[in-house]
Parts: structure tokens; C-alpha cells; sequence
């Protein structure tokens, strides 16, 4: 196994050796999918982006149309302004290269967005928009890339359709390494599984950055009492000096 | 009760490239037998309960998954070694490690032991007693389960104690990140199982092979049987006969029978005129007649040898013998032949296997010699009349077994292979031997003159 950092003694796990390859490959349409508090959006943010432009967009049911492609909005007496939305700047990107769009929770969004997402998600050949104030019509420079983000665990409950545009779905199931250096050493390893039991094991990690900034003002005791029910956090310090033996 | 009561993804540190994934969490209970860790399945079966009992045996189920071996089968990698005991010495690991990591292990018991142990003492299972004994040593079951052997085989709670020395003194040495140490060792096992499981089986081994020692002498042999390079307690028994299936044969006679002079009241060749006058059926004549070959049995210890011209001696003038040969390698329990037919009527091994230092399987031996026997068939033993257990210990009951077996199955003691070919050949060799050459057998046989075969 590919060790990542020395000093955090932690391993890339084979979901980001999977995401780094794919990307590496040029494949543009990645669903990430798993446990929440994993990092997948901080993973859609940064990795394999080819321009700065990266555009995010947070699905919600009550997110519409226009905050993918873009709406009037006034600009001045009398007159209004077309404003891209962020699937038509991640298009463009910097104007040579195409940026990446993130959409985050897919699975919220309402069917509208859902259409909408179908035609901004198209292969770059097929994919056409065009612009209501100048009429121009916009289609993905080279190198536009999105990257998709659910914690849904069967990506069945995705419409076929939007599924079918993604060729490469990966499961994060844990946290990718550089997401646990700023926490203390003793805790990193375990931090990076804390996402891989069953649902209702699960150990977010923002959990533990809470409970490593808790115990510094007070003690492990009293950190995990705050942080978990009294059986949990017996249990979670348990599992953690075992681990440590120590 | 929910299993988020239980973290084991959490137990984090292995050097030994377990990968990271979910477990599995069943529900068990706090009984001996009913909670586990399933390392191919990454399935742990635990109680789920809130009792500081249900805790302890979760603790106990997570340092397996810390510090167990998890890609191989240490009973394969160790055949000497049953797979109970190197099972009860990594429990005793597991709880010392837990006691180490400061959990309150005197709760560690599920009421059985009193009850186990006294089963035990009362089916005199001395083996068992001190595998279930390494499984509860430090636990608060030691105590119970010592009092349950106690009405019965007190003589064992003492043995039992020096063994607790023994074990603690060599784990005492380790440091607990070495006791839990998982960087691959020998044989890609976890350091610290190889360090301290494998070595504390071996002493449990030790043990439960030596004789229960119940006088004040025989503690202190057992004691210091139990020392780093000691030489092994005397076990009271032999070893199980295990026949050399490797061996290869050439066909050195089609005959089987030989030709023996024999006397008869008529005939042309007068050899025994003296019989006319001592001889009531007047046998003075010779007569050629085929008999079978017979069967020697070779004691090939370290005080004794075979030569291989004296026995192709033997097989010219005896072909139809049964030659075996034994000697058992002290202490071995992974069945090392410990015998081997080095003739079988007619024909021959290419090699004569050497012998493994011990006796050790002198009565199996002998017992399977008798029930070879054809008809009247002569049974000749070259010994040196020493007869050992399976640790090569001389033992005063075992040499009786086998002075007996001589007697009931008329064996002839004979100090050579030499002599037993000449006393084969010639029918009329003196089938007395002088038993006072034959060590404790011949002794044996001495004080109880009442012999057949061999007087």
C-alpha cells in the first residue's frame, strides 16, 4: 500500500486510489457516493481539476432551475441582465479549458433540476445551451468535468438517465488521508474508520476533531461523555485504547 | 441494545497489513465459547448487554482484533503443538493484555469454571486442566477453577501454581507494547504471538505431557522441567506407535520358510546317537524340515544400534523373518515414525532408518509384535532392558507392562541382532537368556521368576 504521510502513519485507502486513477485517466463523470463525513465533496473540489473554475452546486428540493444555468436578474432601470448559473461557468471554465461542476447531494434534487442536469451533464458532444440574451450558444470547453455527490448507498434510486451519464460511480468509505493531519496523531488512523461500520457505528469526522479539541481543554473522559451517551463513549474509549494499546 | 456499543473499526495500529473494512457485530453472550472474532468473516459475535461483565468480553473480543493472528493457522505452522493449547495461550495473552490496558479482569469469569474443573479433575483430564487453566490464568475464573480441582486432584493445584510461576516470569519480561507487538515475526505470525503465545504453549505443553508430580521430589523435577532448555518431565506413558509408510522394499527371497534340522526316530543321517539313550521317543536322526522365520523386534534407542551386515545375515538365513525396528523421538506429539519394518517375510527396506534417540513406544511395540505373531511363531526382542515414556524417562510401572507383556507373549530378550539371528538359524540355541544383562526387565522378570519364554 501507497503510504501518504509519514508521520500521520496512514494509508490511502483503495477508494481514493480508485478516484485518483480514474482521474488520472481522464474520465470526466464520477458519482461519489457513501457514508457522510467522508470528504467527497472536498475530494469533487480539488482533485483532478484541470482549471480554477470550480463551481458548486448544493441540491436541495427547493433549489431550481436557475441557480444551475443561470436567471434574469435586474441590472439597472428597465433593464435586466442575463446571469450564468454555475453548470454555464463551469462550462466555459477559463475560457480554453472547460472548470468542474460539483453537485452535491444529487439525490435532494427536485425533478426539474433533475431534467436540468440531464442536458448539463451531457457528453461534451451533445451538451448545447443556448444563452436567452445573446442568443449564443454555449457548449463545454475541453476538459469540463462533473463530479457528483450523494450519500445515498444504492445508486439505484438515481434516474437512470443521470446515471447512465456517469460511467464510474466510487464508493467513499473513508476519509481521505490529508482530511486527518491537522488532527492529533494518535487519532488519525481511527478517524479514517470511523465512516466504515455499519450505519449505526459510524464515527463522523467531525466528531473527531470535536472530540480531539474537547479533551485538549478538558480529558478524554469528559470529551466523549460530551460528545456520546454514556455507553457509546465507554465504548469509544475503549476501541481507542485497545487500538493504541496504551 | 444497540451494536453502537461496540467500535471494533476503530482499533486501529496493526503492522501486519490487515486492511481496514466493517465488521460485522452479532450478538453473543458473556459465556465461555459464546462470544468470538471471525477474522476471514470480520465478524465479532459479543454481548450487547451494559453489565461491566458484557464490557469486559467486548474489550476481550477487540484486543483479538488488535493483536491476533489473522492470515494464519498457527496449529499448521506448529503441528508439535495441539491447536487447543496455542488457542488457550493467546486467551491468556488477550487477558493479560487487557489486565495491562487497565481493565478490571477479576470479573472476567462466567461461572463455569468450578464446575469444568471439577468434570476434569474427576475424568483425571490432567491435559485439558492445564489448557483451560492458561485460559483462565489472571482472570477471576483462575480462582474458581482452582477450587473445583481441588477436592479431587490437590496435587494438581500445585502443579498448576508453579506453572502460573513459569508463565507469568516469561511474560513478566515483555513490555506491553511487546506482548501486543504485530510486526510480522516468524513465520508472518505477530511478534508478540510468537514471542509469548507460542512460548507459553510450549511450557503448557511441557506440563500437560509430565506426570502429575504428588511428592515433594517430583515437584521440584517438574519445576525444573519447566525451565528455559530443561530436559522434559517423564510423562508415565508411551508414545503412540506411528509406522514409517515411507519406506521402500525389494523382494530379497521368494522362499519364506527355512530349513532346520529337527530330530526323528528314523531316518538315514544318525546325528544324535546320544538321544537313544536320553530321548524316551528315541529321536537320533536328522530330519529337514521349513519353518517360519519369526519376528525380532530391534530397540534402535541411542544405547542400541543396528548393523546392517548382521541383518542381511539374519534375512539370508531367516528370509521369512519380520524384522522392526523402534525408537521414538522424546517429546514429539507430530507423529515422527517411531517404528519401521525393516523385513517383512521375503523382503527387505533399501535403508535401515536410524533411531530417534529414545525408547519411548517399548510396550506398543511389543503388543503389536504378539499380535503379528503366526501360529507358534518365536518373538525375540534385542533390548538393552531399558524401557522409557514418551519423554525417554526410565518409568518403573512401564518397564512392569512390558516385563509382563514378555511373559504373557513368551518373548525371548536378546542383546544383539546377532544373537537373535544365530538363535533364529539354529533351533537348537539355548532359548535362556541371562536376564540379569537386561537391565529393569531383566530385573523384573527376575523378581517374578514365574516366566515363560524367558527364563
Amino acid at each position: 500500500m501507497e503510504v501518504i504521510a509519514s508521520d500521520s502513519e496512514v494509508v490511502l485507502g483503495q477508494c481514493w486510489r480508485d478516484l485518483a486513477e480514474i482521474t488520472a485517466s481522464g474520465i470526466d463523470r464520477v458519482i461519489l457516493y457513501g457514508p457522510p463525513g467522508t470528504g467527497k465533496t472536498y475530494a469533487a473540489l480539488r482533485f483532478g481539476i484541470t482549471t480554477d473554475v470550480v463551481e458548486r452546486l448544493i441540491c436541495t428540493e427547493d433549489v431550481t432551475s436557475a441557480e444551475v444555468t443561470g436567471s434574469w436578474c435586474p441590472a439597472g432601470a428597465d433593464a435586466w441582465e442575463w446571469l450564468e448559473g454555475p453548470a454555464i461557468r463551469a462550462w466555459r471554465g477559463d475560457g480554453i479549458r472547460g472548470g468542474r461542476l460539483v453537485v452535491d447531494e444529487v439525490d435532494r434534487a427536485s425533478g426539474d433540476v433533475l431534467s436540468l442536469l440531464l442536458a448539463m451533464t451531457d457528453t461534451d458532444d451533445s451538451a448545447r445551451w443556448k444563452n436567452p440574451q445573446s442568443r449564443e450558444v454555449v457548449r463545454p470547453a475541453p476538459g469540463y468535468s462533473v463530479v457528483m455527490t450523494t450519500n445515498l448507498e444504492e445508486l439505484e434510486e438515481l434516474p437512470p438517465a443521470l446515471r447512465d451519464r456517469f460511467p464510474v460511480a466510487i464508493r467513499i468509505d473513508q476519509p481521505h488521508p490529508s482530511a486527518v493531519r491537522s488532527l492529533s496523531p494518535d487519532l488519525r488512523r481511527a478517524a479514517l474508520n470511523g465512516s466504515l461500520g455499519e450505519p449505526s457505528r459510524r464515527i463522523s469526522l467531525r466528531t473527531f476533531y470535536a472530540f480531539d479539541r474537547l479533551r485538549r481543554s478538558t480529558n478524554a473522559q469528559r470529551a466523549a461523555s460530551l460528545l456520546f451517551d454514556s455507553a457509546e463513549a465507554t465504548a469509544f474509549l475503549d476501541a481507542l485504547s485497545i487500538g493504541a494499546l496504551g | 441494545m444497540s451494536s453502537s456499543i461496540i467500535f471494533p473499526e476503530l482499533v486501529v495500529g496493526r503492522e501486519d497489513e490487515y486492511s481496514d473494512g466493517s465488521w460485522r457485530v452479532l450478538e453473543g453472550f458473556a459465556r465461555r465459547g459464546e462470544a468470538s472474532c471471525d477474522f476471514r468473516r470480520r465478524e465479532l459475535r459479543v454481548p450487547l448487554g451494559s453489565t461491566p461483565l458484557d464490557r469486559i468480553v467486548r474489550a476481550h473480543e477487540l484486543v483479538h482484533v488488535r493483536i491476533s493472528p489473522h492470515d494464519a493457522s498457527p496449529s499448521e505452522i506448529y503441528p508439535e503443538l495441539p491447536a487447543r493449547v496455542l488457542q488457550c495461550a493467546e486467551e491468556f495473552r488477550v487477558n493479560e493484555m487487557l489486565r495491562r490496558l487497565g481493565f478490571d479482569v477479576s470479573i472476567l469469569r462466567d461461572g463455569s469454571e468450578k464446575f469444568g474443573a471439577s468434570q476434569l479433575a474427576m475424568n483425571s483430564d490432567w491435559e485439558e486442566a492445564v489448557y483451560f487453566f492458561l485460559a483462565v490464568l489472571g482472570t477471576g475464573g483462575e480462582k474458581e477453577f482452582l477450587s473445583g480441582l481441588r477436592p479431587l486432584q490437590p496435587d494438581w493445584v500445585k502443579a498448576l501454581r508453579t506453572l502460573k510461576g513459569k508463565v507469568n516470569a516469561l511474560v513478566g519480561d515483555f513490555t506491553t507494547s511487546r506482548l501486543g507487538a504485530t510486526s510480522r515475526g516468524e513465520f508472518e505470525l505477530p511478534l508478540g504471538y510468537v514471542n509469548v503465545s507460542v512460548d507459553v504453549a510450549r511450557l503448557a505443553m511441557i506440563a500437560s505431557s509430565a506426570r502429575v508430580p504428588n511428592d515433594q521430589a517430583g515437584h521440584r523435577l517438574f519445576r525444573r522441567s519447566l525451565e528455559i532448555g530443561a530436559r522434559r518431565p517423564a510423562t508415565g506413558h508411551f508414545a503412540e506407535l506411528h509406522f514409517d509408510s515411507t519406506l521402500e522394499y525389494h523382494v530379497i527371497a521368494r522362499r519364506r520358510l527355512h530349513r532346520v534340522r529337527r530330530g526323528a526316530p528314523t531316518g538315514t543321517s544318525l546325528r544324535y546317537p546320544s538321544r537313544l539313550l536320553t530321548d524316551p521317543q528315541r529321536r537320533a536322526f536328522a530330519r529337514h524340515q521349513y519353518v517360519a522365520g519369526g519376528i525380532v523386534i530391534v530397540d534402535q534407542s541411542g544405547s542400541m544400534a543396528i548393523d546392517e551386515e548382521v541383518l542381511d545375515q539374519m534375512l539370508y538365513d531367516v528370509p521369512g523373518v519380520l524384522v522392526v525396528g523402534y525408537s521414538h523421538r522424546p517429546g514429539d506429539r507430530t507423529g515422527v515414525a517411531n517404528a519401521w519394518v525393516l523385513a517383512d517375510r521375503g523382503r527387505r527396506t533399501r535403508t535401515a532408518p536410524s533411531g530417534n534417540v529414545g525408547n519411548g513406544v517399548d510396550g506398543p511395540i511389543l503388543r503389536w509384535a504378539i499380535h503379528q505373531r503366526r501360529g507358534s511363531e518365536r518373538v525375540l526382542w534385542v533390548t538393552d532392558g531399558q524401557v522409557t515414556d514418551s519423554n525417554d524417562h526410565p518409568d518403573d510401572a512401564l518397564t512392569m507392562e512390558c516385563a509382563h507383556l514378555v511373559r504373557r507373549g513368551s518373548i525371548e530378550l536378546v542383546a544383539t541382532v546377532n544373537e537373535a539371528s544365530k538363535n533364529l538359524s539354529n533351533r537348537h540355541a539355548s532359548r535362556r537368556s541371562d536376564l540379569s544383562k537386561f537391565g529393569r526387565v531383566g530385573r523384573e522378570l527376575l523378581r517374578n521368576r514365574h516366566v515363560t519364554g524367558s527364563r
